[in-house]
Protein backbone atom coordinates (compact mmCIF):
# COMPACT_ATOMS: atom_id res chain seq x y z
CA UNK A 1 0.00 0.00 0.00
CA UNK A 2 2.90 2.44 0.89
CA UNK A 3 5.02 1.32 -2.07
CA UNK A 4 2.01 2.19 -4.04
CA UNK A 5 1.37 5.24 -2.76
CA UNK A 6 5.28 6.41 -3.15
CA UNK A 7 4.89 4.77 -6.58
CA UNK A 8 1.97 7.54 -7.30
CA UNK A 9 3.74 10.32 -6.07
CA UNK A 10 7.13 9.37 -7.75
CA UNK A 11 4.60 9.54 -10.68
CA UNK A 12 3.24 13.25 -9.74
CA UNK A 13 6.72 14.56 -9.50
CA UNK A 14 7.81 13.00 -12.82
CA UNK A 15 5.23 15.00 -14.51
CA UNK A 16 6.34 18.15 -12.79
CA UNK A 17 9.83 17.37 -14.07
CA UNK A 18 8.19 16.68 -17.47
CA UNK A 19 6.34 20.28 -17.22
CA UNK A 20 9.80 21.72 -16.52
CA UNK A 21 11.37 20.47 -18.76
CA UNK A 22 8.83 21.79 -21.12
CA UNK A 23 9.23 25.14 -19.88
CA UNK A 24 12.96 25.35 -20.10
CA UNK A 25 12.40 24.15 -23.56
CA UNK A 26 9.92 27.04 -24.32
CA UNK A 27 12.36 29.75 -22.48
CA UNK A 28 14.59 28.74 -25.46
CA UNK A 29 12.25 29.94 -28.09
CA UNK A 30 11.88 33.09 -29.17
CA UNK A 31 7.86 34.30 -30.51
CA UNK A 32 8.68 33.68 -33.74
CA UNK A 33 6.98 36.52 -35.71
CA UNK A 34 9.84 38.90 -34.63
CA UNK A 35 12.56 36.23 -35.55
CA UNK A 36 10.94 35.67 -38.91
CA UNK A 37 10.81 39.55 -39.54
CA UNK A 38 13.99 39.94 -38.29
CA UNK A 39 15.62 38.13 -40.64
CA UNK A 40 13.50 38.87 -43.84
CA UNK A 41 14.73 42.58 -42.64
CA UNK A 42 18.35 41.09 -42.37
CA UNK A 43 18.17 39.57 -45.92
CA UNK A 44 17.22 43.49 -47.60
CA UNK A 45 19.38 45.11 -45.51
CA UNK A 46 22.19 42.68 -47.07
CA UNK A 47 20.84 43.46 -50.69
CA UNK A 48 21.03 47.18 -50.02
CA UNK A 49 24.48 46.49 -48.35
CA UNK A 50 25.84 44.23 -51.69
CA UNK A 51 24.88 46.69 -53.96
CA UNK A 52 26.66 49.75 -52.03
CA UNK A 53 29.91 47.44 -52.19
CA UNK A 54 29.87 47.36 -55.59
CA UNK A 55 28.94 51.13 -56.01
CA UNK A 56 32.20 51.52 -53.65
CA UNK A 57 34.14 49.32 -56.08
CA UNK A 58 33.13 50.95 -59.00
CA UNK A 59 33.79 54.24 -58.21
CA UNK A 60 37.04 53.12 -56.68
CA UNK A 61 38.40 51.90 -59.66
CA UNK A 62 37.24 54.57 -61.89
CA UNK A 63 39.95 56.44 -60.59
CA UNK A 64 42.85 54.27 -62.50
CA UNK A 65 40.70 53.77 -65.03
CA UNK A 66 39.84 56.75 -65.82
CA UNK A 67 43.40 57.81 -66.07
CA UNK A 68 43.92 55.56 -68.79
CA UNK A 69 40.90 55.92 -70.66
CA UNK A 70 40.69 59.92 -70.60
CA UNK A 71 44.71 61.07 -69.91
CA UNK A 72 46.66 58.44 -71.73
CA UNK A 73 44.33 57.24 -74.57
CA UNK A 74 42.09 60.21 -75.44
CA UNK A 75 44.50 62.67 -74.12
CA UNK A 76 42.13 64.94 -71.53
CA UNK A 77 43.28 66.93 -69.46
CA UNK A 78 44.64 66.13 -66.01
CA UNK A 79 42.40 68.48 -64.46
CA UNK A 80 39.52 66.48 -65.87
CA UNK A 81 40.78 63.46 -64.67
CA UNK A 82 41.09 64.97 -60.77
CA UNK A 83 37.72 66.21 -60.88
CA UNK A 84 36.59 63.20 -62.54
CA UNK A 85 38.10 60.91 -59.40
CA UNK A 86 37.27 63.51 -56.82
CA UNK A 87 34.11 63.21 -57.86
CA UNK A 88 34.36 59.03 -57.36
CA UNK A 89 35.91 59.53 -54.17
CA UNK A 90 32.92 61.81 -52.89
CA UNK A 91 30.95 58.72 -54.52
CA UNK A 92 32.33 56.15 -52.85
CA UNK A 93 32.78 58.32 -49.29
CA UNK A 94 29.06 59.01 -49.31
CA UNK A 95 28.11 55.45 -49.88
CA UNK A 96 30.32 54.07 -47.41
CA UNK A 97 28.89 56.89 -45.23
CA UNK A 98 25.08 55.68 -45.75
CA UNK A 99 26.46 51.98 -45.75
CA UNK A 100 27.17 52.29 -41.78
CA UNK A 101 23.73 53.08 -41.01
CA UNK A 102 22.82 49.55 -42.71
CA UNK A 103 25.75 47.49 -41.22
CA UNK A 104 25.63 48.88 -37.99
CA UNK A 105 22.13 47.83 -37.43
CA UNK A 106 22.06 44.41 -36.18
CA UNK A 107 18.75 43.16 -37.55
CA UNK A 108 18.59 40.08 -35.42
CA UNK A 109 19.26 41.81 -31.95
CA UNK A 110 19.26 45.59 -32.04
CA UNK A 111 15.98 47.54 -30.89
CA UNK A 112 13.23 47.84 -33.84
CA UNK A 113 12.52 51.14 -33.36
CA UNK A 114 16.20 52.53 -33.44
CA UNK A 115 16.77 49.93 -36.65
CA UNK A 116 13.69 51.97 -38.11
CA UNK A 117 15.23 55.49 -37.34
CA UNK A 118 18.81 54.25 -38.89
CA UNK A 119 16.72 53.10 -42.09
CA UNK A 120 14.79 56.46 -42.39
CA UNK A 121 18.08 58.35 -41.94
CA UNK A 122 19.97 55.97 -44.30
CA UNK A 123 16.69 56.31 -47.15
CA UNK A 124 17.17 60.31 -46.93
CA UNK A 125 20.23 60.27 -47.39
CA UNK A 126 20.06 57.62 -50.51
CA UNK A 127 17.19 60.04 -51.79
CA UNK A 128 19.39 63.36 -50.83
CA UNK A 129 22.09 62.32 -52.74
CA UNK A 130 20.35 62.72 -55.96
CA UNK A 131 19.64 66.11 -55.74
CA UNK A 132 24.18 66.36 -55.61
CA UNK A 133 24.73 63.37 -57.63
CA UNK A 134 22.44 64.64 -60.62
CA UNK A 135 23.94 68.23 -61.13
CA UNK A 136 27.35 66.78 -60.76
CA UNK A 137 26.86 64.29 -63.63
CA UNK A 138 25.36 66.75 -65.70
CA UNK A 139 28.44 69.16 -65.16
CA UNK A 140 30.82 66.14 -65.65
CA UNK A 141 28.92 65.17 -68.93
CA UNK A 142 28.86 68.71 -70.09
CA UNK A 143 33.06 68.89 -69.28
CA UNK A 144 33.55 65.62 -70.81
CA UNK A 145 32.26 66.77 -74.00
CA UNK A 146 33.56 70.07 -74.02
CA UNK A 147 37.57 68.17 -73.43
CA UNK A 148 36.72 65.90 -76.66
CA UNK A 149 35.66 68.52 -78.91
CA UNK A 150 38.43 70.38 -77.78
CA UNK A 151 40.64 67.90 -78.79
CA UNK A 152 38.87 66.99 -82.30
CA UNK A 153 35.54 68.41 -82.88
CA UNK A 154 34.64 66.57 -86.01
CA UNK A 155 35.87 62.88 -84.36
CA UNK A 156 34.40 64.61 -80.99
CA UNK A 157 30.90 64.49 -82.82
CA UNK A 158 30.29 61.08 -83.05
CA UNK A 159 31.76 60.11 -79.66
CA UNK A 160 29.54 62.55 -78.02
CA UNK A 161 26.72 60.95 -79.55
CA UNK A 162 28.16 57.49 -77.66
CA UNK A 163 28.72 59.67 -74.64
CA UNK A 164 24.94 60.34 -75.43
CA UNK A 165 23.85 56.66 -75.58
CA UNK A 166 25.91 55.87 -72.65
CA UNK A 167 24.71 58.69 -70.24
CA UNK A 168 20.86 57.54 -71.01
CA UNK A 169 22.02 53.74 -70.47
CA UNK A 170 23.68 54.92 -67.27
CA UNK A 171 20.52 57.46 -66.36
CA UNK A 172 18.23 54.30 -66.22
CA UNK A 173 20.71 51.69 -64.66
CA UNK A 174 21.05 54.46 -62.17
CA UNK A 175 17.51 55.45 -61.26
CA UNK A 176 16.59 51.69 -61.42
CA UNK A 177 18.78 51.14 -58.95
CA UNK A 178 18.00 54.10 -56.83
CA UNK A 179 14.91 53.23 -56.79
CA UNK A 180 15.04 49.29 -55.96
CA UNK A 181 17.01 50.79 -53.10
CA UNK A 182 14.63 52.93 -51.55
CA UNK A 183 11.56 50.36 -52.00
CA UNK A 184 14.03 47.93 -49.76
CA UNK A 185 14.73 50.74 -47.18
CA UNK A 186 10.56 51.20 -47.01
CA UNK A 187 10.32 47.41 -47.17
CA UNK A 188 12.13 47.53 -43.82
CA UNK A 189 10.82 50.41 -42.67
CA UNK A 190 6.79 49.13 -43.22
CA UNK A 191 8.43 45.56 -41.84
CA UNK A 192 9.20 47.10 -38.58
CA UNK A 193 5.91 49.38 -38.32
CA UNK A 194 4.10 46.33 -38.79
CA UNK A 195 5.97 44.24 -36.05
CA UNK A 196 5.35 47.47 -33.52
CA UNK A 197 2.18 47.96 -34.50
CA UNK A 198 -0.60 47.16 -32.16
CA UNK A 199 -3.18 44.23 -32.85
CA UNK B 1 5.69 51.60 -29.97
CA UNK B 2 4.04 53.31 -26.98
CA UNK B 3 4.53 52.36 -23.68
CA UNK B 4 1.83 50.57 -23.29
CA UNK B 5 2.82 48.55 -26.14
CA UNK B 6 6.47 48.17 -24.36
CA UNK B 7 5.07 47.16 -21.33
CA UNK B 8 2.92 44.66 -23.04
CA UNK B 9 5.62 42.74 -25.33
CA UNK B 10 7.78 42.71 -22.50
CA UNK B 11 4.98 40.81 -20.41
CA UNK B 12 4.44 38.37 -23.29
CA UNK B 13 8.55 37.75 -23.76
CA UNK B 14 8.28 37.47 -19.72
CA UNK B 15 5.68 34.85 -19.77
CA UNK B 16 5.48 32.90 -23.49
CA UNK B 17 6.89 29.44 -22.03
CA UNK B 18 3.61 29.83 -19.38
CA UNK B 19 1.33 30.90 -22.14
CA UNK B 20 2.85 28.31 -24.77
CA UNK B 21 2.52 25.76 -22.29
CA UNK B 22 -1.25 26.43 -21.43
CA UNK B 23 -2.00 26.15 -25.17
CA UNK B 24 -0.29 23.00 -25.60
CA UNK B 25 -1.82 21.47 -23.33
CA UNK B 26 -5.23 22.32 -24.71
CA UNK B 27 -4.25 21.47 -28.45
CA UNK B 28 -3.92 18.62 -30.50
CA UNK B 29 -1.71 19.58 -32.99
CA UNK B 30 0.87 22.31 -34.11
CA UNK B 31 -1.59 24.76 -35.74
CA UNK B 32 -4.19 24.21 -33.00
CA UNK B 33 -1.04 25.51 -30.58
CA UNK B 34 -0.44 28.25 -33.21
CA UNK B 35 -3.79 29.46 -33.49
CA UNK B 36 -4.61 29.06 -29.79
CA UNK B 37 -1.20 31.27 -28.96
CA UNK B 38 -2.55 33.77 -31.07
CA UNK B 39 -6.00 33.99 -29.53
CA UNK B 40 -4.51 33.67 -26.17
CA UNK B 41 -2.24 37.18 -27.05
CA UNK B 42 -5.42 38.90 -28.97
CA UNK B 43 -7.27 38.44 -25.69
CA UNK B 44 -4.32 39.56 -23.12
CA UNK B 45 -3.82 42.78 -25.55
CA UNK B 46 -7.63 43.22 -25.42
CA UNK B 47 -7.59 43.13 -21.19
CA UNK B 48 -3.88 44.31 -20.70
CA UNK B 49 -4.57 48.12 -20.52
CA UNK B 50 -8.03 47.85 -18.06
CA UNK B 51 -5.72 45.21 -16.08
CA UNK B 52 -5.12 46.63 -12.62
CA UNK B 53 -2.44 44.66 -11.21
CA UNK B 54 -5.37 43.81 -8.47
CA UNK B 55 -3.93 40.31 -8.80
CA UNK B 56 -0.54 39.05 -9.58
CA UNK B 57 0.05 38.75 -13.41
CA UNK B 58 0.74 35.60 -13.68
CA UNK B 59 -2.55 35.01 -11.93
CA UNK B 60 -3.95 37.17 -14.43
CA UNK B 61 -2.46 35.44 -17.59
CA UNK B 62 -3.25 32.37 -16.18
CA UNK B 63 -7.00 33.07 -15.92
CA UNK B 64 -6.72 34.50 -19.78
CA UNK B 65 -5.17 32.07 -20.77
CA UNK B 66 -7.09 29.37 -19.90
CA UNK B 67 -10.61 31.04 -20.22
CA UNK B 68 -9.41 31.31 -23.92
CA UNK B 69 -8.17 27.35 -24.26
CA UNK B 70 -11.44 26.35 -22.62
CA UNK B 71 -14.15 28.35 -24.25
CA UNK B 72 -13.19 28.98 -27.53
CA UNK B 73 -15.35 26.98 -30.22
CA UNK B 74 -13.07 24.73 -31.90
CA UNK B 75 -14.34 25.33 -35.26
CA UNK B 76 -13.67 29.09 -35.19
CA UNK B 77 -10.23 28.35 -33.89
CA UNK B 78 -8.86 28.46 -37.57
CA UNK B 79 -7.39 31.71 -38.15
CA UNK B 80 -6.34 33.09 -42.05
CA UNK B 81 -3.19 34.23 -40.67
CA UNK B 82 -0.75 32.67 -38.02
CA UNK B 83 1.63 36.15 -37.32
CA UNK B 84 2.74 35.20 -33.53
CA UNK B 85 4.18 31.93 -32.67
CA UNK B 86 6.79 29.72 -30.84
CA UNK B 87 9.43 27.90 -33.69
CA UNK B 88 8.69 25.18 -31.73
CA UNK B 89 6.68 21.66 -33.10
CA UNK B 90 6.24 19.74 -30.01
CA UNK B 91 4.20 17.39 -31.81
CA UNK B 92 6.60 16.17 -34.53
CA UNK B 93 10.11 17.09 -32.93
CA UNK B 94 11.92 13.43 -31.91
CA UNK B 95 14.13 14.10 -29.13
CA UNK B 96 14.20 12.91 -25.45
CA UNK B 97 13.12 15.97 -24.17
CA UNK B 98 10.06 15.89 -26.22
CA UNK B 99 9.62 12.46 -25.60
CA UNK B 100 9.20 13.59 -21.84
CA UNK B 101 6.69 16.67 -22.87
CA UNK B 102 4.67 14.40 -25.18
CA UNK B 103 4.30 11.69 -22.29
CA UNK B 104 2.95 14.75 -20.08
CA UNK B 105 0.88 15.86 -22.90
CA UNK B 106 -0.72 12.85 -23.51
CA UNK B 107 -1.47 12.04 -19.57
CA UNK B 108 -3.34 15.50 -19.63
CA UNK B 109 -5.38 15.67 -22.66
CA UNK B 110 -6.85 12.67 -21.38
CA UNK B 111 -8.79 15.27 -18.53
CA UNK B 112 -11.81 17.33 -19.20
CA UNK B 113 -10.80 20.85 -20.36
CA UNK B 114 -12.01 22.37 -16.83
CA UNK B 115 -9.88 19.39 -14.84
CA UNK B 116 -7.26 19.96 -17.29
CA UNK B 117 -6.78 23.54 -16.32
CA UNK B 118 -6.35 22.64 -12.57
CA UNK B 119 -3.54 19.52 -12.90
CA UNK B 120 -1.81 22.18 -14.72
CA UNK B 121 -1.60 24.85 -12.25
CA UNK B 122 -1.12 22.05 -9.47
CA UNK B 123 1.79 20.63 -11.36
CA UNK B 124 2.99 24.57 -11.81
CA UNK B 125 2.69 24.57 -7.65
CA UNK B 126 0.64 27.16 -7.21
CA UNK B 127 -1.62 27.08 -4.17
CA UNK B 128 -5.14 26.03 -3.93
CA UNK B 129 -5.96 29.62 -3.34
CA UNK B 130 -4.31 31.07 -6.32
CA UNK B 131 -5.69 27.92 -8.10
CA UNK B 132 -8.92 28.75 -7.33
CA UNK B 133 -8.82 32.22 -8.16
CA UNK B 134 -7.56 31.65 -11.72
CA UNK B 135 -10.54 28.87 -12.18
CA UNK B 136 -13.39 30.27 -10.58
CA UNK B 137 -13.96 28.34 -7.35
CA UNK B 138 -13.15 28.02 -4.14
CA UNK B 139 -9.99 26.71 -2.33
CA UNK B 140 -11.94 23.49 -1.01
CA UNK B 141 -13.32 23.02 -4.56
CA UNK B 142 -9.73 22.95 -5.82
CA UNK B 143 -8.98 20.74 -3.00
CA UNK B 144 -11.62 18.15 -3.77
CA UNK B 145 -11.66 18.35 -7.74
CA UNK B 146 -7.77 17.52 -7.60
CA UNK B 147 -8.10 14.83 -5.38
CA UNK B 148 -10.52 13.21 -8.79
CA UNK B 149 -8.38 14.35 -10.93
CA UNK B 150 -5.11 12.76 -9.06
CA UNK B 151 -7.63 9.29 -8.79
CA UNK B 152 -7.90 9.79 -12.12
CA UNK B 153 -3.90 9.83 -13.26
CA UNK B 154 -3.52 7.07 -11.21
CA UNK B 155 -6.21 5.04 -12.37
CA UNK B 156 -4.38 5.92 -15.86
CA UNK B 157 -1.45 4.77 -14.73
CA UNK B 158 -2.70 1.43 -14.00
CA UNK B 159 -4.20 0.92 -17.10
Amino acid sequence: MMNEFENHETQFENMRDQLNTLKKKLDKQEIVNDRVIRHSMKQTASNITRRYYIIMAVALLMIPYSYAVFVMSLGLSLAFWIATSLFMLVCAGATYYNNLNVVNSNMMSSNLVEIGKKMARAKKFDANWLFFGIPAVIAWLAWLTWEIYQQDAEAGRYMVYGIGCGAILGAICGFKMHFKTQHQYQEIIDQIEDLTAEE
Amino acid sequence: MNALENQFAQTIAEHKSTIYTVCYMFSQDADEVNDLFQEVLVNLWKGFESFEHRSDIRTWIYRVALNTCISLDRKKRRSSTVRLTMDINLFEDRDEDTRQVDMLHKRISKLQPFDRAIVLLWLENLSYEEIGQIVGITAKNVSVRLFRIREQLKNMSND
